[in-house]
């Protein structure tokens, strides 16, 4: 009732543009809040929503949150159906069931941005936003093997089984090849600080000696970092998240020794795509095409550049 | 006490079917890595056993009297989470000390005892079904952490933490508090199942719950106790939890609650009630422990094919007692 | 006389090693009706078990149709055209009649059921059992006897040669007796071999052409039916002589210790007022379906009541059952296997469950409750193994049991609903001294029964319930089967002239 009144006001005070202009609906669709970076993807896909609708009062947003592939394929039926949308934002949760809903938008006429997960059949979409996967896990496999010039040995924390981490994996392995590093154990802590944190406790009972760790994610690296303190080992020299959590990249920031560095990989890319795809519905600016962000390295010399101590990540 | 002499007992395969498999897993991790049986990888598996068995000894009383909690994982969460707003809001006006912990623990165990008491009330007072009212419950407390959380996590304050990091980490001993609670939960548990009116009637319960009722048993207090305490336990393992790792999250407690129904099973409670041991959902959860610990600590599997292994242990467990199960 | 069926030559059965059967010989013959009598425990059950392919048999031989045949499963007797009916119905309560009668082998046109053909064929089954009850009515609406055709119609489905019967009639009204005693006539003419088991003498007399008795676990005597009477097959079976099998009534009661007045059960009894003295045994007859448990569970706090009710002179409130037992008032179910005792426990733990409070002060004293399971087995000769579940006890065994566990929560007022149903007649003598000694011990008892002589022997005084009222009150000579009979059918004078009866 008090949006309806506000809309009211709000089309009272703007009158002739309003009624002259058309209103455009964009949707957003994304996953749920239910690990740390989606939470951070979550804080800014709402805040760029509500200051770009405060920035273009002909464009209406409809945003939604699922919890799973189902309800985000429900979600984007009941856009297209009840709201009428002109164009379309989704992050899919998993590509092989979103593809066929995805289409159906661009079908009836809409513009689709997809982000971050590519859908199962290319050329659906009109502007591709997303993260450079396989760039993540070269720049995280670089650094290692920079830090490690004399080689070493490390343990590698993987996320849930998914094609995401597969290409990090294997950017990271093609990025260490031929440098003497050695990976004694890979297993998945599913970016999960708790299973994390029992991955790398057995990681401490397997193995006596552990240069590094390249837990892939700042949650992980949470849980790895509290396995080391309470195992009290000394062998360690560093573990290398990745993602730019906030806390994480303070640490790294403050100079922390076993924090030496950080690898981005934005939940910010969603505000990148929203505000693309609000661009592309005011104005003739041409917005199509593949938009790839890419994966920075962060050290305490750039950190405080990429520090966000809002965000809820 | 002293029990008199019994009639002899046959070796049930129900009684040691669920010791023979964690003996079983225990030979083979020995087997395949020497640091299987260290002293720090013993006192690792009990501690990160110990969340989900205290948790466990609980719900072994709501199943042994006919009911099911499928909302612990989400209380634990959300637990977790009301403890953490608590103890950084109080941390200004306190300090960081003994208080403020106290504080925190004493919002945990309330936090979980009024749970636990609005789930067991649905339960008795209205009569619906357990099933639904904690699969409802299991939504609305996971859905309240991410929103207290919003969305992202909860982290206690740093210096909180590191004073409070004890309770998980520190010990008597050499033994830390972890296990040392875990074992004091099971040994009461034990007791309390085993010698105890309160035992006897949630066995009575689940049995046939209307026999307990023509036999003059308060049917609904019990019930109602059962849940109360098994929210109270779920406060217990949040103390442990949070100084873990000082975070709660919408992820936190993922599936804690199909852990601790499993354990329970795997131990020879029955499911449908009526019967249950305290000491065997304790073999049940050393044996899900284990199993993860094993698969960590060699590279015999394919880490994809973990999800199958644990699977087919549980199966197992479970079918090498199937032969004694009360009543064919 | 025609060759047999079916019959069982020196067959023995042994559980680990106690053997309960010892080589039993029984022979069915086609077109007869065969009865299986003998106390509690002395072997029938196992009997019926194995000639119906649920049990093996440990040694001796099963001849069908004079060849040796081994009966693997339940399943193979069926194929071979033996049925067993359960005392407990093995019915799917919420399919349908048809369902239900169709279960396992539906007719099908293609893929689908041939449902008009299967209605048709359950009319037809039905009908033949003089049965009118409709093939879509759901099991559970269905009244006992009903249920009781159902399950013939099944086995009338497969063929049935042989119909084995557990206490077909003990869950039935005497109505409902007649009406299944004429169809297992109609089904002996058709050629079906039956054999059934009762505790009900005169119905064995009335329809029996065989009698095979057993007692403790070997046939004691077999032969044809009318070579005995009543009084001599009792005494066959208990093995002595058997005399009054009611004790002597009281001639002294003492001050009022229960006054119900106006209690009403919603939906099932309305206005009930008497009063209980001290020492005297209260009869309540009336058909089933009268109210007459249902308005007792409500006096005990298992149903919502309304009413004043004192105990003792002292006004009460009673919602559950435990305030009940608080005020020395307990209620024991008719329902002994699904209300009153855990199958699935030993004696123990339900010997006490009642009173666990007296076992326990923080501890349980698990030593105290074993002395109380020796007393009780002494007190009231319950036989059985203590190592057993409760479930594999005998019916018998079960209810002194019950018995044994009500009477230590030390009530001073007991209701006991269907005191001997489904049991013996030697311990239904047995279990009539237990009632009688305890209104000599000065308690106040009620005795619910469907059995008028029961009612009769046992009770002081009888109370005739009808249709959820107390239709009138019968004491001393007055308290003949013909007066009880009149007042819960509702016809002629009532004994009490201060009731109005339409």
């Amino acid at each position: 009732m008090k949006h309806f009144v506000s809309a009211l006001a709000l089309t009272a005070a703007l009158a002739a543009p309003a009624f002259a202009q058309d209103t455009k609906v964009i949707g957003v669709s994304i996953p749920a809040a239910t690990h740390g970076w989606a939470g951070g993807m979550n804080y800014f896909a709402k805040t760029t929503v509500e200051r770009l609708e405060a920035t273009y009062p002909q464009l209406d947003f409809v945003l939604a949150t699922a919890s799973d592939p189902a309800k985000q394929v429900n979600d984007i039926e009941d856009m297209l159906a009840t709201r009428k949308i002109d164009a379309l934002v989704v992050l899919p949760f998993e590509s092989e069931p979103l593809t066929g809903p995805v289409q159906n938008v661009r079908n009836a006429g809409a513009w689709v941005t997809v982000v971050d997960r590519g859908l199962a059949v290319p050329g659906i979409e009109n502007l591709y936003v997303a993260g450079d996967n396989p760039g993540f896990g070269r720049v995280s496999g670089e650094y290692m093997a920079s830090k490690m010039t004399s080689g070493g040995k490390i343990v590698v924390l993987r996320g849930i089984p998914t094609t995401i981490d597969n290409e990090r994996v294997a950017g990271f392995q093609s990025a260490i090849e031929g440098k003497n590093i050695e990976v004694l154990g890979m297993e998945h802590g599913n970016w999960n600080r708790d299973t994390s944190f029992t991955v790398m406790q057995d990681f401490l009972s397997k193995h006596p000696q552990i240069d590094a760790v390249w837990a892939s994610d700042d949650d992980m690296a949470v849980g790895v970092l509290a396995a080391i303190e309470a195992a009290g080992r000394k062998d360690i020299q560093f573990v290398l998240g990745g993602a730019g959590m906030k806390e994480m990249i303070k640490r790294t920031m403050d100079g922390d020794a076993m924090i030496p560095a950080n690898v981005t990989y934005p939940p910010s890319m969603i505000a990148t795509a929203i505000e693309i795809t609000a661009v592309g519905m005011v104005s003739a600016a041409p917005v199509s095409g593949n938009f790839i962000i890419g994966s920075v390295l962060v050290t305490p010399e750039n950190a405080s550049t990429y520090y966000y101590p809002d965000s809820p990540f | 006490m002293s029990d008199i002499a019994k009639p002899p007992r046959q070796i049930q395969m129900g009684v040691i079917g669920p010791i023979l498999a964690l003996v079983i897993l225990v030979a083979m991790g020995a087997a395949m890595n020497p640091n299987f049986l260290g002293w720090d990888n013993i006192t690792n598996v009990l501690a990160r056993s110990a969340f989900i068995g205290i948790i466990a000894v609980g719900m072994t009383f709501v199943i042994t009297a006919g009911g099911l909690d499928l909302s612990v994982g989400s209380m634990a969460a959300f637990v977790a989470g009301l403890m953490i707003l608590v103890m950084n809001k109080a941390l200004p006006t306190m300090g960081v000390g003994v208080p403020v912990v106290l504080l925190g623990m004493a919002v945990a165990l309330g936090a979980g005892l009024v749970a636990g008491l609005v789930n067991g009330l649905l339960i008795t007072r209205l009569g619906i079904e357990a099933f639904i009212v904690t699969l409802g419950s299991m939504g609305i407390y996971r859905s309240l952490v991410t929103w207290l959380a919003d969305g992202g996590t909860l982290s206690l304050d740093f210096g909180l933490r590191t004073f409070y990091q004890p309770v998980y980490y520190g010990g008597l001993f050499g033994i830390s508090w972890p296990i040392i609670v875990f074992a004091v939960v099971v040994v009461l548990g034990e007791i309390l199942m085993r010698s105890t009116a309160f035992g006897r009637h949630c066995a009575a319960i689940g049995s046939n719950d209307q026999v307990a009722r023509y036999s003059s048993v308060r049917v609904a207090r019990v019930r109602l106790l059962t849940y109360v305490m098994l929210g109270v336990l779920v406060g217990v393992a949040t103390i442990m939890y949070v100084p873990r790792l000082g975070s709660a999250s919408s992820a936190t407690g993922l599936l804690w609650e199909l852990e601790a129904i499993a354990a329970v099973i795997i131990g020879g409670t029955v499911l449908k009630g009526g019967f249950g041991r305290v000491w065997g959902t304790v073999i049940g959860v050393l044996i899900l422990t284990l199993i993860g610990n094993i698969l960590n600590l060699t590279d015999f599997v394919s880490p994809y094919l973990n999800g199958a292994i644990q699977g087919a242990i549980i199966v197992l467990a479970v079918v090498l007692q199937r032969e004694s199960k009360p009543g064919h | 006389m025609t060759t047999p069926v079916l019959a069982l030559s020196g067959v023995s059965r042994s559980f680990g090693p106690i053997e309960v059967l010892h080589g039993v010989d029984i022979t069915l013959h086609p077109g007869r009706v065969h009865a299986l009598i003998g106390e509690n425990g002395a072997g029938k059950s196992t009997t019926m078990k194995i000639l119906a392919g649920y049990q093996p048999a440990s040694s001796g031989v099963i001849l069908l149709d004079g060849q040796p045949v081994t009966l693997s499963s339940m399943g193979d007797a069926e194929a071979r055209g033996i049925s067993m009916i359960h005392q407990e119905f093995n019915l799917a309560e919420q399919l349908t009649v048809e369902q239900n009668i169709f279960l396992g082998r539906e007719l099908k046109r293609g893929p689908f059921l041939d449902k008009p053909a299967m209605q048709a064929t359950t009319r037809d089954l039905l009908a033949r059992l003089d049965c009118h009850a409709a093939p879509d009515r759901v099991v559970s609406s269905l009244s006992n006897s009903d249920k009781q055709m159902v399950e013939i119609a099944k086995a009338l489905l497969r063929d049935t040669r042989v119909l084995v019967m557990d206490e077909p009639t003990a869950v039935l009204t005497q109505t409902e007796t007649a009406v299944l005693m004429a169809q297992v006539r109609v089904l002996r003419d058709q050629g079906t071999a039956v054999l059934f088991t009762s505790h009900k003498l005169d119905e064995v007399k009335a329809i029996a052409d065989d009698l095979t008795i057993m007692r403790d676990g070997a046939v004691v005597w077999t032969g044809p039916a009318s070579d005995l009477d009543e009084h001599q097959m009792a005494e066959a079976m208990v093995g002595r002589e058997v005399s009054d099998l009611y004790p002597p009534k009281s001639t002294t009661v003492g001050e009022v210790v229960l006054q119900v007045s106006g209690l009403s059960v919603p939906g099932f009894a309305e206005d009930i007022s008497f009063t209980l003295r001290k020492g005297e045994i209260l009869g309540i007859a009336g058909l089933i379906g009268s109210g007459r448990t249902e308005t007792f569970e409500g006096l005990a706090g298992l149903r919502p009541a309304k009413g004043a009710v004192r105990i003792k002179g002292r006004p009460v409130t009673i919602r559950h059952p435990w305030q009940a037992l608080d005020h020395g008032l307990c209620y024991l179910t008719e329902d002994r296997k699904t209300r009153g005792l855990l199958l699935q426990k030993g004696m123990r733990d339900n010997l006490t469950l009642q009173a666990l409070h007296k076992f326990s002060q923080v501890f349980l004293n698990k030593s105290a409750e074993d002395a109380a399971l020796d007393q009780a087995i002494a007190d009231f000769d319950i036989r059985g193994s203590r190592s057993v579940i409760v479930g594999n006890l005998s019916g018998g065994n079960q209810q002194k049991l019950l018995f044994a566990k009500t009477m230590l929560s030390d009530p001073d007022i007991i209701v006991i609903d269907e005191p001997t149903r489904g049991i013996d007649i030697g311990t239904k003598q047995q279990m009539y001294g237990f009632i009688r000694r305890l209104a000599e011990q000065g308690r106040a008892i009620v005795v619910i029964s469907s059995e008028m002589q029961e009612v009769i022997g046992l009770s002081d005084r009888v109370l005739v319930m009808r249709r959820g009222r107390i239709a009138g009150e019968l004491t001393g000579d007055a308290a003949s089967e013909d007066a009880i009979v009149r007042l819960a059918m509702g016809v002629g004078q009532a004994a009490t002239p201060d009731k109005e009866f339409v």
